[in-house]
């Protein structure tokens, strides 16, 4: 057993701040708690400050924190705190420090983590802003696509959907930059990578090829998918239109073969057909559920001097 | 004093190799004319650069807060100090590792467009000058938007 350095007290705002041996750490901390780790965080306090809703972060946090032994409070709707009267983020969390542990923060504008991590005295985990950054998404994201496949490096990648606007396309692809990982971009013309990332990961030769529809991106071993959404298009028939020309399903799916692994960060509208639910490939509910083991992994190393399986 | 017509300047500061047009905006920048007299020459012949913009102004000596705003306006420009008529020093000005309160980020949903909290930008590449909001992390691009203005 090794213990992993340089979690405990730390801020989680972008998944850019942490190296590849953090990555590594962490997921090998996540596979430790696949399995009942007990009450580790007994006595510990989480506090979940949603400022817009959420689904699958919120609870999956909250559920992280009581299956071991913590408790949790907080807000899923900014309208019924003082920010209502005024109160500025910054007083907000100087407040809610002295009530808990760590701080789990959602908020529309980007920046407001690394805003609300200068203010307080405990650690603070981004759990979404704005378009900018979802780390722990990312986190769950490689976890997933590690523990299906048994490996990161040497694997074929493909983004499909919103390439432009997805922040969590746009962190995994920076994070899957660690990796020696070939990164396929398929998606509409309008919604294609922004410039300076698509530099980035060409610059690294990790760029494999931009295209427009699927088939042309195979081989593929694992394809991201993710919602197109619809307030991104002034013409609502053009989203209608790309809506289902950019729309997984299983002979979709199929034609890549039967070990491609499809996730999604969900929520999912019409990108994924149901049908594709059952194939063996699909890891999308999964990916959800590792989320919670990701997250007590994330919270243990935070809260506790969790410690690690040897290598 | 000088007289109008034979305008040297005494003691004062020189921001020399603005490039083109650029004046205008040291102007705005600064707040000129405040007291003393000022010269502007436009599209002016230099030896190392073609043509620049250049401004001459008695009397004042600048800030930090403000060679870091003229810094953003092009790799090259200096600024001399001029004392009893002489060039006492010079320097050529570099936009620093980080700007704090220095120029806005233009993401209008960038927490410090609505928090009580001083932009900061990270300088990420010199040449070209890559600048990004420490908050929001997107890049900023030229013509940057000043604080305060």
């Amino acid at each position: 057993m090794s213990p992993a350095h340089g979690f405990r007290g730390r801020h989680v705002v972008s998944a850019d701040d942490f190296s590849k041996a953090d990555l590594l750490s962490l997921l090998d901390t996540a596979s430790y708690f696949e399995s009942d780790v007990g009450p580790r965080l007994a006595g510990k306090i989480l506090a979940t400050l949603f400022f817009e809703p959420s689904t699958r972060t919120r609870l999956s946090f909250e559920s992280a924190m009581h299956r071991m032994g913590g408790s949790v409070l907080g807000f899923a709707d900014e309208k019924a705190t003082s920010r209502t009267k005024g109160e500025s983020l910054a007083d907000t969390i100087r407040m809610v420090e002295s009530y808990c542990d760590a701080i789990v923060i959602r908020h529309p504008q980007e920046g407001a983590a690394r805003l609300a991590a200068e203010n307080a005295r405990v650690p603070v985990i981004n759990g979404g802003d704005g378009s900018n950054q979802h780390p722990t998404q990312t986190f769950l994201d490689l976890y997933t696509i590690r523990k299906a496949t048994g490996r990161i490096d040497g694997l074929k990648v493909g983004f499909f959907g919103d390439l432009r606007y997805g922040r969590a396309v746009h962190s995994l692809a920076k994070a899957l930059l660690h990796f020696d990982v070939e990164m396929t971009f398929i998606g509409p013309s309008m919604l294609r990578l922004p410039q300076e990332l698509r530099d980035t990961i060409q610059a690294r030769g990790r760029l494999s090829k931009e295209v427009e529809s699927l088939d042309d991106a195979k081989p593929l071993d694992v394809l991201y998918v993710t919602r197109i959404q619809k307030e991104r298009f002034p013409d609502p028939s053009e989203y209608e239109r790309i809506k289902y020309a950019y729309r997984l399903d299983r002979a979709g799916a199929e034609r890549f073969g039967p070990d491609l692994k499809i996730l999604h960060p969900l929520p999912r509208v019409t990108e994924v057909a149901t049908d594709v639910d059952d194939l063996p490939g699909a890891l999308y509910f999964e990916q959800a559920r590792n989320g919670v083991t990701v997250r007590k992994a994330l919270l243990s190393l935070i809260l506790s001097d969790a410690e690690l399986p040897a290598r | 004093m000088p007289s109008p017509h034979d305008f040297r300047l005494q003691d004062g500061t020189v921001i020399d190799h603005l490039p083109v047009g650029m004046s205008a905006r040291a102007l705005v920048i600064l707040g000129l004319p405040r007291d003393g007299p000022v010269t502007v020459g436009m599209n002016v012949p230099s030896a190392r650069f073609g043509h620049k913009d250049i401004i001459r102004v008695e009397g004042l000596a600048l800030r930090k807060s403000e060679t870091d705003r003229l810094a953003l306006l092009g790799g090259n420009v200096t600024v001399a100090i001029v004392k009893g008529g002489k060039i006492a020093s010079k320097q050529r000005l570099e936009v620093p590792d980080r700007l704090v309160g220095v120029i806005r980020c233009q993401n209008p949903t960038c927490v410090t467009n609505h928090e009580r909290v001083s932009p900061v930008f990270d300088r990420v590449s010199k040449a070209p000058l890559h600048l990004r909001c420490a908050y929001c992390e997107r890049s900023s691009a030229d013509p940057y938007v000043f604080v305060g203005a």
